[in-house]
């Protein structure tokens, strides 16, 4: 009677395919290494000095390519209804077991200041770094806290629907503003002086723009996390 | 040995073939792992390696970030702002479309209770 | 001192990443890849492009792994 050990083929024949992926990969690649790049962004940034904004990738993101942005809105917007599609017909499951008591006064005493500081990155984006996206997804996290440790939390649905429809709209009510006035979609009708750089009210539309983008990511990502820890399946 | 790595070609060098590991690892354990969660991270980490590249091939020691303060208006000598600008987007787009396949893969689990690969075989009948 | 630092973040990466892949537990792996997360934050400082920086430490190394560990919890995978 012979033991036969079987040869685990899968993972040799996984890692005989990466060996030779990565060396064909990295033959090309280390052949072809550049002396020097390309710089795409030169005349972007001397345009940049004529906005009045500090921050040049702010600029890139919100004015240059504001139309990119509403597509990525949109890809987060199709997400959101998916996963609450999906998981929000479940009925809602409470968790069994208290919180501590620690976790329970902690996450009170920090959720203002989670808050308060997304609401900061959030409206300095455009003069240090910083902007919507991340100051959205810092206020997002600031929910998640406050709804592990308290049982009975819920983030009120109809609100966050009124602050989603309201940021949307007002998007593109302002690229279609600047279509009317300066024929270009999203073009910068508010005054933008280049004297007021550094300032806060500075850079015309740019600094609304990026806080109605804020707005929009923040309750989307809240109910995102809603959906996924309150109505999966029972706790 | 300090100066022989301070030199452009070498950071260069490295960065590539760092990154490029990265994402084969990546890609070896999107073929060979069965768990759902496995495959997911596997993908994760492949797009984190396609970050690490762009970003890194745009390296010099002599520029500076690409914001105007005090003591830094030479714009000649600032990063370059359109690549960050479209590694934001992707890095905000791949949260999205992993949180998607996450939900997808409790609503399978609730449907049949496999989370496995392997025993997906419905369609075969 | 630069290109040592690179390339000291770039060597920690890949082994933590490795090791991510072939755990068995998916608690570990899924702590291992908030690791990769951490490192590529750090390179994305010391590459001069604070914005990209300050969006991968937020979305990649926090609700991009805190969605995973919800998930784990309905998948009811034994830890």
């Amino acid at each position: 009677m012979s033991i036969k050990r079987s040869l685990p083929t899968a993972t040799l024949s996984g890692f005989a395919l990466s060996a030779v992926l990565i060396l064909t990969f990295l033959k090309i690649l280390l052949q072809n290494i550049p002396t020097s790049m390309q710089r795409a962004g030169d005349s972007l940034l001397t345009l940049n000095a004529n906005e009045g904004v500090a921050n040049a990738v702010t600029t890139v993101v919100v004015y240059f390519r504001g139309f990119d942005t509403l597509g990525e809105i949109a890809v987060l917007f199709i997400a959101s209804l998916g996963i609450g599609l999906m998981l929000g017909e479940n009925e809602r499951c409470v968790i069994k077991a208290q919180s501590n008591f620690m976790l329970h006064t902690a996450a009170q005493l920090l959720f203002p200041i989670i808050t308060l500081y997304g609401i900061y990155v959030m409206s300095y984006g455009h003069l240090s770094p910083g902007g919507g996206f991340q100051g959205g997804v810092i206020v997002a996290s600031g929910v998640l806290l406050l709804l592990i440790s308290h049982r009975d939390f819920e983030v009120p649905h109809s609100f966050i629907v009124t602050l989603e429809t309201f940021a949307g709209v007002a998007y593109v009510l302002i690229g279609l503003i600047g279509l009317f006035t300066l024929d270009v979609f999203l073009g910068n009708f508010l005054p933008h002086d280049v004297r007021q750089m550094g300032m806060l009210l500075s850079g015309g539309i740019i600094p609304i723009i990026y806080i109605i983008v804020g707005i929009k990511v923040g309750s989307e990502m809240s109910m995102i996390v809603q959906n996924l820890i309150k109505r999966g399946d029972d706790v | 040995m300090f100066e022989y790595l301070n030199q452009p070609e070498v950071i260069r060098y490295i960065v590539t073939v760092g990154s490029m590991m990265l994402l084969f690892i990546g890609l070896f354990g999107l073929l060979t792992q069965k768990h759902f969660i496995k495959i997911f991270i596997s993908i994760a980490t492949m797009e984190t390696a396609v970050f690490l590249f762009f970003i890194g091939n745009m390296f010099s020691k002599d520029l500076f970030a690409p914001i105007i303060t005090e003591g830094f208006t030479n714009v000649a000598q600032m990063n370059d702002p359109i690549p960050h600008a479209m590694i934001l987007t992707a890095i905000v787009i791949g949260m999205a479309v992993l949180a998607l396949g996450v939900s997808m893969t409790i609503e399978y689990f609730k449907l049949t209770g496999n989370t496995e690969i392997d025993k997906m075989n419905e369609m075969r009948h | 001192m630069i290109g040592f630092i690179v390339l000291l973040i770039f060597v920690g990466i890949i082994i933590v990443a490795f090791s991510a892949i072939i755990q068995s537990s998916l608690a570990d792996s899924i702590i291992l890849f908030m690791g990769v997360g951490l490192g590529s934050v750090v390179l994305f400082f010391i590459f001069k492009a604070p914005d990209v920086a300050l969006t991968e430490a937020v979305i990649g190394a926090g609700i991009s792994s805190l969605i995973f560990l919800m998930a784990l919890k309905h998948l009811k995978a034994q830890v």
